[in-house]
């Protein structure tokens, strides 16, 4: 079998099959400790403010990226905002088609510059619009462990409606 | 060309398990070190990031993860990775975007996180291994250095208790270093002997250990340097050579590819007798015969001879009465302040920076040494790195 030909069938070359034998261990960080915490004991998000940027970054970090300054005003911020962009899984990680299709949002959250990434529910894929505004879900405090799935989904402020100016 | 200097050094303690993020670390470092000079990151025009294998971190694209606690936001930025040669590579890369003309001043930071990686390092270092020849029989990084300690110790009839005297050396020097993790002033070289054997010939305190850390620098060209400080630190030459990456096409007993570096960086400093004109020097200590091994490839000892040099003193951090004194290794090196690989290599640049300004502390050398060497080493264990120093 030459250099560069074709392999119809991967069983019929030589090879092995190895791992690499990891797994990680991640701290959250000075600014993320509290920023879960908040999450876990009361349900709040947090963000934190820089003096010099005036940017009010969430989730809470420890420093402005762009001036490098400390940052030690924390703030809370409203658990809700509105849709910048979503997209509709179809697929699991394994490309198994999901039963309900799942929806993905990037929802920024009101005040703060910039949001999170998490899931929508209580709404169903054709009527998510962009502009859409939602609020966080919480779990129940006896299952919150201090995680960002703490927040189940971010679901339509009083119900699903049309966007404004549409039909 | 234009010169180049390093203004300014910060670095974090080297602990066993950091609560802070890698990126939490990497800002903390490059905050002191424009703290250290007075600048902002409005001043710095570029920045270089060194870090080991994304594995330790376990986080994939670590230039990327890391780019915000560098300080790369809006600014040219680049990752370099020569796995323990890395964190003087990064000052060689800091120093070729100053050199070039292209920019002014440029943040260097290196960073490791290695209490992510889980559940123990070694189950990186593990693929760095050839996968069809090597991994089969399950190797992990310890043999690599008890082969080529033992062939090392078998070329030049060594003692393993001249080697040990290294581990005592630094970790007795890091006993006056702030950021060091194993610093101990009484330790002896019987501890040594008589600690645990991991592969003959290493031995438990032979090794450095898994840390996590940070350290920065900040680097300025001429008319900069001397604009935002009167103690400028030049660097003078730098060299950086590979061998093969087939560790057992390779002489085991003498590390050539430091000795390439070492020349390369020689030359470019205008040095011709090493010995007379580098007042101390900072080689790459993972383990205790590595920084003899270092010494004799840098052309600081005769081969074979660094370790009955070391054990009468020589490399010593104040026997100034010495014959062909040079303190070695003055922080604490690997060995005694601790190993997060790119920021150890990035440690001892910071270190002859330190020494050469006469603010190395309880460590300062005696002498007002003008000039510094410091050395890393790595891949699989082919790759040197070399800056010399200078005031
Ligand atoms: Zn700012």
């Amino acid at each position: 079998m030459a250099t560069l030909e074709k392999v119809e069938r991967i069983t019929e070359i030589k090879a092995w099959r190895g791992e690499i034998p990891l797994y990680g261990r991640y701290t959250v960080g000075i600014a993320g400790e509290r920023f879960f915490r908040e999450i876990k004991d009361n349900a709040r998000i947090m963000g934190t403010k820089c003096p010099l940027c005036g940017i009010l970054y969430v989730p809470a970090r420890l420093y402005c990226e762009r001036c490098f300054s400390k940052l030690e005003e924390w703030v809370e911020v409203p658990p809700r905002g509105e849709v910048h962009t979503f997209t509709i899984l179809h697929l699991d990680l394994e490309e198994n088609h999901l039963e309900k299709p799942q929806i993905l949002a990037f929802v920024k959250l009101e005040g703060a510059d910039g949001g999170l990434v998490h899931y929508l529910g209580e709404v169903e894929p054709e009527e998510v619009y962009i502009g859409m505004r939602v609020e966080a879900v919480f779990r129940p405090k006896e299952e919150r462990r201090g995680e960002i799935t703490d927040i189940k989904y971010f679901r339509p402020i009083g119900g699903v409606a049309t966007p404004l100016g549409v039909d | 060309m234009p010169r180049v200097a390093i203004v300014g050094a910060g670095m974090t303690k080297f602990v066993r398990r950091a609560q802070e993020t890698a990126k939490e670390l990497a800002w903390e470092a490059a905050s002191m070190a424009l703290e250290s000079c007075e600048m902002t990151l409005d001043d710095i025009d570029c920045v270089v990031l060194g870090s080991a294998p994304d594995a330790f971190d376990a986080v994939h694209m670590k230039s990327e993860y890391l780019s915000d606690g560098a300080g790369a936001w809006g600014k040219p930025y680049i990752r370099c990775y020569v796995g323990g040669g890395t964190g003087v590579f990064a000052v060689i890369q800091g120093w070729y975007h100053v050199a070039s003309g292209v920019f002014d001043t440029c943040l260097v930071v290196c960073e490791e996180k290695m209490s992510s990686c889980m559940p123990h390092p070694q189950g990186a270092f593990l693929t760095i291994f050839d996968h069809t020849t090597e991994r089969p029989l399950g190797p992990n990084l310890l043999w690599i250095f008890a082969l080529e300690m033992n062939a090392y110790m078998n070329r030049y009839g060594l003692r393993k208790e001249d080697i040990a005297y290294v581990t005592v050396k630094n970790r007795r020097n890091a006993a006056d270093h702030p950021c060091a993790l194993l610093g101990d002033p009484n330790i002896t070289v019987q501890d040594v002997l008589n600690s645990e054997v991991l592969a003959w010939p290493v031995q438990r305190l032979d090794v450095s250990p898994i840390s996590d850390g940070a350290v920065a620098i900040v680097l300025a060209a001429e008319h900069v340097a001397r604009r935002v400080t009167n103690k400028p630190v030049w660097i003078e030459g730098v060299g950086w050579a590979l061998d093969t990456a087939y560790w057992t096409n390779r002489d085991l007993s003498y590390p050539v590819y430091v000795e390439e570096a070492a020349r390369m960086a020689y030359k470019m400093a205008g040095i011709k007798e090493p010995r007379k004109e580098i007042h101390i020097v900072e080689p790459y200590d993972p383990f205790d015969y590595k920084e003899l091994h270092h010494l004799e490839g840098l052309l600081l000892a005769d081969r074979g001879k660094a370790p009955e040099d070391a054990a009468r003193g020589r490399f010593d951090r104040d026997k100034e009465s010495e014959p062909d004194w040079l303190p070695s290794s003055p922080s604490g090196g690997l060995l005694g302040v601790g190993n997060p690989i790119a920021a150890a290599g990035l440690m001892k640049v910071a270190e002859i920076f330190w020494q050469l300004r006469g603010e190395a502390g309880k460590r300062q050398v005696p002498g007002n040494p003008k000039r510094g060497l410091a050395q890393a080493w790595g891949d699989l264990m082919q790759v040197g790195t070399v800056v010399i120093l200078g005031i």
